[in-house]
């Protein structure tokens, strides 16, 4: 006796004999059983494939079993933003591998603002920096050496100590704090170098323009 | 038996509010230091004594987070208040459970504070500047129990006209009624340049309508006196005389070729007196001076700079430099007070209580320490210590 459709109906029904029960059992816990008798399955492949997909089409939700067609346009627009997400990752990670090559350095930094009134904000590597009005500011970090004229306040993100071109005046910042620096004339008695937090100790004249210059 | 229960809890809740208050009383300390240290954090230590002991910010401190707090603070009855120019809220706060925490806060619009004058237990006249120029003098009457704005107004005080642009008002003294109020005009012409004129003004306006009455000025020196929230520069003795100091160093005015001295308005005047005129710059101190501070009796302490000492305005705050000289108003005797060389352009210093002048110094090489001035011995002697992390000691206040 073997296995075919109608046993294995009788089984799940649960209406099947002792003897039809231990078979289909056997059948099923054991690899070495015979193959399933495919007589019952009568037609071809395609159709019985067809068969079932009405069935199973049925019970879907009819949202679902809509699929349309994608357009070329689409395809292409697909193409093309994954290229771009693909070459920005890859700049990403150039930047991140090969940073120093990248804008933060050139270590060598020049600013300037010749506005009168407003204040020019600038986020490199190192350092973040407000430059005043009028004012000019060269920067190189790899060497250590900083040039000013006016006024300018700068965060460090790691502690840097600088040298004034031309002159034999160094300055020592501090990573997370804010520094006022300013110059008016060539000498190292006209710069002034301040902690934010020691802003109140310059002239009160002097404060009310630096607090409201940059907006502090 | 009900009504026995609920009376039981009133009288133990009663109890309570009682014990708590009594605690609350315990725990209030009698003075207030606002450290900078050296990482540039701030810090605000209370503490009950001054002849002995060693502080240190980060154990006995509160650490001072955001930028609510500033060292321009008026410090009074167990609070702090603060007008914090970003923000442009006016707060009243206090120290609970090692934080400081703002009780009430109102807003001061453009508003930048010059001087207050506290004119009764809980009121206080703020005076100064509008912050979107600095060029119109304004001010707030604070009722500070309730934290409630009683008035506020521009006051007549003429603005700057001609090559100046911004002014100071460096004195506010209430008369019977009316104000004398001391200032001058800058020119500014970049953030860091600038320069005062060579007069100073004083003017007289009514109270409480804050109209201008007469207006007196003199030559002899410029800006008179300074930002009171941040250091002393003026005091009325017993006789009701008003002393102010006048600061054209490069700290204040920057007219440092100008002398620096003490004036005075008599009692009920509105002028300044042309009889009198202590020149510090001309005495054997030959420097200018920032900040003076009655010892009564007619003296005072004034803390002046060494010019041979420092470069600039750059290094004027941090390196050592300043002296303290006791100043006899009315004979003119100067003795210098023995102290190591004091740091920080501008501090609230000194306080006075008897016959002891209590003096903090930021030293270099000595420490920070709180000195005792015997006014009567003329002795000296170091008392509490600010240690561990402290840098600069910017106040010393009276709390309680």
């Amino acid at each position: 006796m073997g296995i075919d459709q109608e046993v294995l109906e009788r089984y799940h029904l649960g209406i099947c004999n002792e003897q039809e029960q231990k078979l289909v059992e056997e059948w099923l816990f054991n690899a070495d059983a015979d193959e399933l008798d495919l007589v019952a399955f009568d037609g071809s492949k395609a159709d019985l494939k067809q068969e079932m997909w009405t069935e199973i089409r049925g019970v879907l939700p009819k949202n679902i079993a809509v699929v349309k067609p994608k357009s070329n346009a689409y395809f292409m627009w697909k193409g093309a933003i994954a290229a771009s997400l693909f070459i920005v990752a890859m700049g990403a990670a150039a930047y991140f591998v090969f940073g120093t090559n990248f804008a933060g350095e050139n270590p060598s930094m020049s600013f300037n603002n010749s506005s009168a009134q407003h204040v020019k904000h600038i986020d490199a590597k190192s350092y973040n920096v407000s430059l005043g009005p009028n004012s000019s500011a060269k920067i190189n970090s790899a060497a250590g050496v900083i040039d000013l004229s006016g006024s300018l306040l700068i965060s460090p993100k790691k502690d840097v100590e600088w040298q004034f071109e031309g002159t034999t005046k160094k300055i020592t910042l501090k990573k997370g704090q804010t520094y006022i620096i300013l110059k008016n004339s060539t000498s190292a008695e006209g710069i002034i170098v301040i902690s934010e937090s020691n802003l109140l100790d310059l002239p009160p004249v002097m404060q009310k323009q630096i607090t409201t210059q940059f907006d502090i | 038996m009900i009504f026995n229960t609920f009376r039981f809890v009133a009288l133990a809740f009663f109890l309570f509010a009682l014990l708590g208050c009594k605690n609350e009383t315990e725990k209030k300390k009698r003075y207030s230091f606002y450290i900078l240290a050296k990482d540039g954090s701030e810090y605000l230590i209370e503490h009950d004594v001054l002849d002995q002991g060693n502080l240190s910010p980060a154990n006995n401190g509160v650490l001072l987070e955001g930028r609510n707090m500033d060292r321009d603070v008026i410090v009074k009855a167990g609070y702090y208040y603060h007008l914090n120019r970003k923000t442009e809220l006016f707060s009243k706060s206090g120290i609970q459970d090692k934080r400081l925490k703002s009780q009430f806060n109102i807003p001061l619009k453009d508003f930048s504070i010059e001087n207050f004058n506290w004119l009764a237990t809980d009121t206080l006249l703020l005076t100064g500047l509008n912050i979107s120029g600095y060029n119109q003098t304004k001010f707030f009457l604070i009722d500070t129990k309730a934290m409630k704005v009683i008035r506020q107004g521009n006051m007549e005080i003429p603005k700057p006209s001609g090559k100046f642009t911004t002014l100071s008002i460096g004195l506010v003294n209430k008369e019977d009624n009316h104000l004398n109020i001391a200032y001058t005009y800058h020119i500014t012409k970049g953030v860091s340049d600038y320069i005062t004129s060579d007069t100073m003004y004083v003017s007289a306006l009514s109270y409480p309508q804050m109209k201008l009455i007469k207006t007196d000025k003199d030559v002899r020196s410029t800006y008179p006196g300074g930002i009171n929230t941040i250091q002393s520069y003026s005091f009325i003795d017993g006789n009701h005389d008003n002393y102010f100091m006048t600061c054209p160093g490069i700290a204040l005015g920057n007219r440092p070729e100008i002398p620096t001295g003490i004036f005075r308005i008599k009692a009920d005047s509105s002028v300044i007196d042309k009889t009198y005129f202590f020149n510090i710059s001309a005495s054997k101190i030959n420097n200018h001076a920032y900040g003076m501070w009655p010892l009564g009796n007619g003296k005072v302490i004034v803390r002046s700079e060494r010019k041979d000492l420092f470069k600039g305005l750059g290094d004027h705050y941090s390196t050592a430099h300043f002296e303290f000289y006791v100043l006899d108003l009315k004979t003119k005797e100067i003795t210098r007070l023995n102290l190591p060389l004091d740091k920080g352009t501008r501090r609230e210093c000194i306080l006075v209580e008897g016959d002891t002048a209590y003096i903090a110094v930021n030293s270099n090489k000595a420490g920070n320490f709180i000195w005792l001035y015997d006014i009567k011995t003329g002795s000296l002697k170091k008392g509490l210590q600010l240690g561990g992390d402290t840098d600069f000691i910017l106040r010393m206040d009276r709390l309680n």
